[in-house]
C-alpha cells in the first residue's frame, strides 16, 4: 500500500490543522466538505467522520466506493503546510469498534444531541505537497516564463532599486 | 442457474449502471454464503458471534419433518451461532446467511437455493467472498475459490448476552437483524396458519397456533430490554414491530366477535406502543409496524401511541395471485381492502412514512403465475407506480423458498439474478420520479431490500 510521508501523518494527526473532502457527484459535479474527525489507521489508510447520511459527500462516496471513482482529500496546517491526498473509498462503517471511537468522539465535541453516520476509509494512492512555497520553486522550474515580469525574481522592483541607490 | 440465465458477469456487463455490490448481494441470496470454520474463529475473535444454544433449549423449533406443525420440540443442544451480520465493504447487509444471522425468529436453514452458495472464509488476514464454483490454484498447489468480495463482520449487540428481571434472555425479547435496527416479534400468532390460509411462501410457523390465541410478549421484558438496547451508545436508530396477522376483532367483552378487522392485532401494537413511550420519555417514538392491513380507525389509534410509520405487505400485485397466494389476506378481506387500508395510512401517517413489500419472485411461482420475466416486471412495476402515485413506497426482498411453505412443498423455483436487477432498477427509478423517501426500510435499518440500497445515491434529493 502506499505510504503516507511522516509530515503528512503529523499534519493529519494535529487536530488543529483544516481537513477537506473534495468528491464529485454523477455528473462531475465537485462538491467540498471540512471535516473535523480525521485519522490515520495503522494499517496505512485514513478514516474520517461523516456526519449524515443525506450528505452531498456521503452520496458521492457511495457512488465512488460503487463505481471505483477517486476522493481527494485536502490537509492544511497551521503554518500553510497543505498537502493533497487522493485515494479511493474502501470501506464504510456504521457499526463496530472504528465507528464507535467516532461516535464518541462527536459525542464529546458535540454533546448528547449529536449525529454520526458513519466512518469512511479510504485507501490514498497518491500524495502532493501544495504549500504555497513549494509548489512556486515547482511552477517556477517547470515554466519559468509564466512568471509576472515584475516579481522580484524576475526584476528587481523600485524599491530594491532605490535602496541600492541610496547605498551607492 | 437455467441454461437460459445468464451469469453474473453476463449480468454485469448487461447492466453497467448497476452496482456490482448490489447485484452481489442479491446473489447472495439466491445462492447462500456458508462460513468456514477460520471466519466463525475470526467472528468470536471479532465479537461478532454468540452461542445462543443456552437462550433457546426447549424453547423454540418445530420439528418441520412432522406432518402436523402443531408440535413444539426442544432445539438440540447444539451450539447455535448467531452473528452479528457480515458486510460488503460499502456497508451493503450480506444476504444468505438467515440461519445464523442475529436472528430469532431466522428460517430453518434449509432455503432452497440456485447453484453453489459463496464461502465466507479468511484469506490473507481479511475476511472475503469466495466463489466455490471458480476455483483458483494457489503456488501451494492447494485450490480454493476465487475471492470474489471483500466483506467484514459486525458484533453483536452487548444486550444479546444479558437478561431481564424476570429471567428472560434479552435474545429471545427483542433481536436485530440488521444492526441499526430494533426489531419487536410482539407475538407467535398467525390466524391464517390457523384456517391453512397461509401465504404460500411463509415458513415462519407461529409457535403457538396450537393455542389458538395471541400470547403478546411481556411487555416489562420489552421495556428492559430495549432500555438496556438504548444504553449502547450508536447503536441503533430505528425500531421495528412484527406480528402474525389476527383479522379477528374483540368486543367490549373481550370474546372474539369481529367487530373492527384486526383489532385484536392493533391492541397489542398499541400495548407495545405504550410500553416504548416510557423507554423514550415521549409520545411520538421512532417505530415502523409491519403489520396487517387496518381499517382507518385502528391506524388512528396506533398513532396516537405514538407509531411514525407502518408498512403493510400487499405481497403481490396481481389480483388473480394474490389471491392464489395470499389465501388468507384474501380471505380477510381482499386485495381492494388492503390497498384501500395502506391509502389510508398515508393521510395518517405522511407521505413517505407508509411502505409495502412485494415477495418478489412469489409472482413467478407454477403452475398459475407469470410465465414471462417481461410480464411479471410489468405486473410488479404497475403495483410500485400505483402506490407510489399515492404517496406509498413499495420495496422487494427476495422470495424465499424454505421448509415449512407450500411454495417448498411445491418446489417452486428461484427467478434469475437478472429478474432481480432489473426489478431493483425499475422500483428505484419510480421511486426516484415521485420523489419518495424511504428512510424507515433503508440500507442499514432493513438490509433486506435491494432496491433500497440503491437509494443511498439519493439521499440528498429525497
Amino acid at each position: 500500500m502506499f505510504k503516507l510521508p511522516k509530515e503528512v501523518v503529523d499534519l493529519i494527526n494535529d487536530p488543529e490543522s483544516i481537513k477537506i473532502v473534495a468528491t464529485a457527484d454523477e455528473k462531475g459535479n465537485p462538491h467540498c466538505a471540512v471535516k473535523d474527525f480525521f485519522t490515520l489507521l495503522e494499517d496505512g489508510n485514513l478514516a474520517f467522520a461523516e456526519e449524515f447520511e443525506g450528505s452531498q459527500t456521503n452520496v458521492n462516496l457511495v457512488r465512488a466506493i460503487w463505481f471505483a471513482k477517486n476522493v481527494e482529500l485536502t490537509v492544511r496546517g497551521k503554518d500553510g503546510t497543505t498537502y493533497q491526498i487522493k485515494g479511493k473509498p474502501y470501506k464504510y462503517f456504521y457499526t463496530g469498534p472504528l465507528f464507535e471511537k467516532f461516535y464518541l468522539a462527536a459525542r464529546e465535541k458535540w454533546g448528547p444531541d449529536s449525529e454520526l453516520a458513519g466512518v469512511w476509509v479510504i485507501t490514498p494512492e497518491e500524495v502532493k505537497n501544495e504549500t504555497y512555497e513549494v509548489r512556486k520553486k515547482e511552477e517556477d522550474k517547470k515554466h519559468p516564463f509564466f512568471r509576472h515580469l515584475d516579481r522580484s525574481s524576475v526584476r528587481r522592483t523600485k524599491i530594491q532599486n532605490s535602496k541600492s541607490e541610496i547605498s551607492n | 442457474m437455467e441454461n437460459d440465465e445468464l451469469g453474473f458477469e453476463e449480468v454485469g456487463r448487461k447492466y453497467p449502471d448497476f452496482p456490482r455490490t448490489i447485484m452481489r448481494k442479491i446473489d447472495t441470496a439466491l445462492r447462500g454464503v456458508i462460513l468456514s470454520e477460520k471466519a466463525l474463529q475470526r467472528a468470536k475473535e471479532e465479537d461478532a458471534l454468540y452461542d445462543a444454544s443456552a437462550d433457546f433449549v426447549g424453547q423454540c423449533g418445530f420439528d418441520l419433518d412432522k406432518p402436523a406443525l402443531k408440535v413444539r420440540v426442544p432445539v438440540s443442544a447444539e451450539a447455535l451461532p448467531v452473528i452479528g451480520g457480515v458486510f460488503f465493504r460499502d456497508g451493503t447487509y450480506v444476504l444468505g446467511l438467515e440461519s445464523v444471522t442475529r436472528g430469532l425468529y431466522s428460517p430453518s436453514g434449509t432455503l432452497v437455493r440456485k447453484g453453489k452458495p459463496y464461502l465466507l472464509d479468511s484469506v490473507d488476514g481479511e475476511l472475503w467472498l469466495l466463489d466455490l464454483p471458480r476455483e483458483i490454484k494457489l503456488p501451494n498447489g492447494i485450490s480454493r475459490g476465487e475471492p470474489m468480495e471483500e466483506v467484514y463482520f459486525a458484533p453483536i449487540p452487548a444486550y444479546f448476552s444479558k437478561k431481564t428481571s424476570r429471567g428472560t434472555p434479552m435474545i429471545k425479547v427483542i433481536s436485530s437483524r440488521a444492526p441499526n435496527r430494533i426489531t419487536i416479534n410482539i407475538s407467535d400468532y398467525c390466524h391464517f396458519f390457523k384456517e391453512k390460509l397461509s401465504c404460500k411462501y411463509c415458513s415462519i410457523i407461529p409457535w403457538l397456533l396450537h393455542k389458538g390465541v395471541r400470547t403478546l410478549v411481556n411487555l416489562e421484558d420489552i421495556y428492559e430490554t430495549v432500555n438496556e438496547a438504548l444504553e449502547e451508545e450508536g447503536g441503533f436508530t430505528s425500531i421495528h414491530l412484527i406480528a402474525g396477522s389476527d383479522p379477528r376483532g374483540v368486543n367490549q367483552n373481550g370474546s372474539h366477535r369481529g367487530n373492527s378487522p384486526y383489532e385484536n392485532e392493533v391492541n397489542e401494537y398499541v400495548e407495545v406502543l405504550k410500553t416504548l413511550q416510557r423507554c423514550f420519555g415521549r409520545e411520538k417514538i421512532p417505530v415502523q409496524a409491519i403489520a396487517s392491513a387496518f381499517p382507518r380507525e385502528q391506524l388512528l389509534r396506533l398513532k396516537e401511541v405514538g407509531l411514525s410509520a407502518y408498512r403493510s405487505n400487499i405481497e403481490v400485485w396481481d389480483n388473480k395471485l394474490f389471491e392464489w397466494i395470499c389465501p388468507g389476506k384474501a380471505k380477510y378481506f381482499g386485495r381492494q381492502y388492503w390497498i384501500d387500508s395502506i391509502l389510508s395510512a398515508v393521510e395518517i401517517f405522511g407521505r413517505g412514512n407508509v411502505s409495502t413489500q412485494l415477495v418478489a419472485g412469489a409472482e413467478l411461482a407454477e403452475p398459475y403465475g407469470f410465465k414471462e420475466m417481461d410480464e411479471a416486471l410489468a405486473s410488479n412495476l404497475e403495483g410500485v407506480e400505483f402506490f407510489a402515485r399515492n404517496g406509498v413506497y413499495t420495496t422487494f426482498c427476495i422470495l424465499w423458498v424454505d421448509r415449512g411453505s407450500v411454495f417448498y412443498r411445491e418446489k417452486q423455483k428461484l427467478p434469475s439474478l437478472e429478474y432481480y436487477v432489473r426489478l431493483a432498477q425499475g422500483i428505484n427509478e419510480i421511486r426516484k420520479k415521485y420523489k419518495l423517501s424511504s428512510d424507515f426500510n433503508d440500507y442499514r435499518r432493513d438490509g433486506f431490500h435491494p432496491d433500497m440500497d440503491l437509494v443511498r445515491l439519493d439521499y440528498n434529493e429525497t
